[in-house]
């Protein structure tokens, strides 16, 4: 499927679902947010010791 | 998104906020593909505040903040999502509310700013982001452009809007 069929799929779902996928990538965001956090942390420590 | 909005209802039952409607990259969603976002933006009218302190939140804040809800620097987080509450500050977002499509998210009914509203006022913010957005929704096709451009005129944005155009879509109007 090309990219703008999967962007005309991904629009016509119902508000409800697209929401869902916010969510999902909202919380996927601050995974990685996080995650960079705590690696940058370990390399400050580690670059401490 | 459920427990949010059930939240936002009830504070407007309460008469703490006047209409409401979603706005931003969320209100955006409504119409485009899901796109990454971290808030949500809510623009409100303030009903029981004279016009002269529109912008004061307090009446918001210490609603919410009675039911447990923190504060996160300009957020608000209500549910699992940080809200931004935004007071309707000039006719173009008057109208927005005004005009609001009623909806609902897993069955809590809500309201989203028409598409041509979102296109304006993310004309008028005129961030990368937004003007980001206004590509998505021209490119998707899902605004009215006769209702547009009669909205650009109405809320004199019809020069920003030649300017993005030029910009941005290399045209002339």
């Amino acid at each position: 499927m090309s990219k703008q069929e999967t962007r005309k799929q991904l629009a016509s779902l119902s508000f409800s679902e697209k929401i869902k996928l916010l969510e999902k990538l909202r919380d996927r965001s601050l995974a990685i947010a996080r995650a960079g956090l705590r690696k940058n942390m370990a390399g400050t420590t580690q670059k401490d010791k | 998104m459920r427990d949010t909005l059930q939240m936002i209802n009830q504070m407007q039952s309460d008469g703490i906020i006047g209409k409401y409607a979603i706005g931003g990259a969320v209100g955006a969603t409504f119409y485009l593909e899901p796109s990454a976002t971290l808030d949500v933006d809510i623009f409100v009218t303030l009903p029981t505040v004279s016009r002269s302190s529109l912008l004061n939140l307090a009446p918001i804040y210490d609603y919410l903040k009675a039911r447990d809800c923190k504060v996160q620097g300009e957020h608000i987080v209500i549910g699992s999502w940080p809200v931004q509450f935004l007071p309707a500050s000039n006719a173009l977002e008057e109208d927005a509310l005004a005009s609001a499509t009623p909806t609902e998210v897993e069955g809590v009914p809500t309201f989203v700013m028409g598409a041509e509203f979102l296109i304006a006022i993310a004309l008028r913010t005129g961030r990368p982001k937004d003007h980001n957005r206004i590509l998505q929704f021209l490119d998707q096709n899902v605004a009215d452009l006769g209702r547009l451009k009669d909205l650009l005129k109405r809320h004199a944005l019809e020069s920003k809007w030649e300017q993005f155009q030029r910009r941005f879509r290399g045209q002339e109007q």
